[in-house]
């Protein structure tokens, strides 16, 4: 069984072959301005180090969302045509929740991603992964009201005046096992989660 | 020779569309999805919103192409793409699939220009002959160019402000059109007569184009009108309107003929759709001996037939990019 893991909703990029829960080889570095042009170098060095050609992967495991509304994009336009030509297996995850394989010694992590404004996309996880509060887009201080008396951390790889953050450290077999029972979606229907509506969307909704 | 397949993207505005293309000529099949639908709420195309909507389409068209042509992905031989210029988070998705695809099969992949698209459209339709003028108008472009030979531009012209098409969309808009207005002006046109007095857009000795001064006067001539409480005649100021754009396009037009003595004229994008303009070239190809050809209508808007057809003496002259490249949002054809 060999998975390919992408993640390029972060300024991480993370691209990963898996094979029976071992990893093959995995890129996990930042590069968040060139994402367009360096992905297929990374992917082409990544298949190359593992061997492994692309007809062998048996399942897609792609991040769709939130983060850069471009960089979602580019990952998921990927994942699915791949998926689709190929006839091969795909499934989502979240790219919060991949943040949040970070290992702890609190009871709650909290990955966010700023969103600018004083608001970020934040998710509230067990050390199961389970979900405490649904990724969303959300001000830091209703955040921080919602983590009032709890023990938590905030896993993050951008910078906050009012946050103390720990660097994420990726843990992708946690989400292998977390997602390797997950039925099969049609790639059509594997879309973005912005978490957010544009700004069009939403001055047409408040004029309504 | 062996036959050549070309699979091409375009996903550059807001349209997605994939296409297989034979030797550079002949269709194999083609699938547009527009977004006209959706934008036209807005008044104009919102990129956040179309980037959104090629990523929801991208595998939608590509599984119908295949479907419609009985071909599979090893028949393909190159995979083209438009690399720009046009909305960068649309032509990234185009791109993406595109690279994709030229990834996992192992195939050449071909950057095409999205004017050297249009202009290739009228493959499609008949073989072009060199060497040419091409007009190249629409929302997004108003160019010259001259090309000696296959897949050779040089640009002689283009707009100094506003494309021809969005200068015709912007006075729609203040007469009160529904976007996207371009077309139905070229239709009220037709049944109006040439009674405002507007200004002829920029005249000189450069084959440079300028539709702003043009498309302010209408502005400022329905303001007026409606400050004197004077109803606007939509039919006649769309003919006054359209005959000014149409006067000094197909004047530089065949002055560039004349100076590069050329004898065929190809006219290629959204605007050569116009009636106004297609009957007034008609004419003056006709006097003037000028082999004049303009796509059908479904080859004028974007379509990815006609990245295809382009992509395709790209390959020929080993056009090839590797996976590295990016979109541009703005760049020149050369």
């Amino acid at each position: 069984m060999i998975n390919l893991v992408i993640d390029t909703c972060n300024s991480n990029l993370v691209i990963a072959l898996i094979k029976n829960k071992k990893i093959l080889s995995i890129f996990n570095e930042q590069l968040n301005m060139d994402l367009s042009t360096k992905i297929f170098p990374v992917m082409q060095d990544v298949f190359a180090k593992a061997k492994i050609s692309p007809n062998d992967v048996d399942s897609i495991l792609v991040a769709n969302g939130p983060g850069s509304f471009t960089g979602i994009r580019i990952g998921v336009t990927i994942a699915k045509t791949y998926a689709l030509v190929l006839n091969k297996k795909i499934t989502t995850f979240s790219s919060l929740e991949l943040m949040a394989t970070t290992k702890t010694n609190k009871k709650y992590i909290v990955p966010i991603i700023d969103a600018r404004r004083e608001y970020v996309y934040a998710g509230i996880y067990d050390e199961k992964l389970n979900k405490i509060m649904n990724d969303c887009y959300i001000n830091i201080n209703d955040l921080l009201e919602q983590l009032k008396n709890k023990s938590y951390i905030f896993v993050s790889y951008d910078d906050f005046d009012k946050l103390e953050t720990i660097n994420p450290e990726l843990n992708i077999l946690k989400i292998i096992n977390l997602h390797e029972n997950d039925k099969g979606l049609n790639p059509h229907e594997v879309n973005p989660t912005y978490l957010k509506l544009t700004e069009a969307e939403m001055k047409y909704k408040n004029n309504d | 020779m062996k036959d050549v397949y070309v699979l091409a993207f375009e996903s550059s505005c807001d349209e997605t569309s994939v296409s297989i293309i034979k030797n550079g000529y002949e269709e194999i099949a083609t699938v547009v999805l527009s977004q006209m639908d959706i934008h036209a709420s807005y008044g104009g195309v919102v990129p956040e919103i179309a980037s959104r909507n090629h990523v929801e389409n991208i595998t939608i068209v590509i599984e119908e192409v295949l479907n419609k042509s009985t071909l599979t992905m090893n028949d393909i031989d190159l995979i083209a793409v438009t690399y720009g210029p046009g909305l960068i988070g649309s032509l990234l998705v185009g791109l993406q699939a595109a690279k994709t695809l030229a990834f996992i099969y192992n195939k050449p992949l071909v950057p095409v220009h999205h004017i050297a698209g249009h202009i290739y459209a009228n493959n499609l339709f008949k073989p072009m002959r060199f060497p040419l003028i091409a007009l190249v108008v629409s929302g997004g472009h108003t160019e010259l160019v001259y090309m000696k030979e296959d897949y050779s531009f040089k640009k002689i012209g283009g707009t100094l402000d506003d494309a021809v098409g969005e200068a015709y969309d912007k006075v729609a808009r203040v007469m009160g059109l529904k976007y996207p207005g371009g077309p139905l002006v070229d239709v009220l046109a037709h049944e109006g007569k040439d009674l405002y007095t507007l200004p002829l857009p920029l005249d000189d000795y450069s084959y440079n184009f300028s539709f702003s001064g043009l498309k302010s006067a209408v502005i400022n001539l329905v303001h007026n009108e409606k400050q004197r409480g004077k109803e606007i005649d939509n039919k006649n100021l769309a003919c006054s309107f359209q005959t000014r754009v149409v006067d000094i396009l197909t004047k530089k037009t065949l002055k560039a003929l004349k100076e590069y003595n050329v004898d065929n004229l190809i006219v290629a994008g959204g605007v050569a759709a116009n009636k106004g303009l297609r009957e007034k070239l008609e004419k003056l190809c006709e006097q003037n001996n000028i082999n004049l050809s303009i796509p059908p209508v479904r080859y004028c808007t974007d379509n990815a037939a006609m990245i295809g057809a382009a992509g395709y003496y790209a390959y020929k002259l080993g056009k090839t990019s590797d996976l590295d490249i990016n979109a541009k949002s703005n760049d020149e054809l050369v």
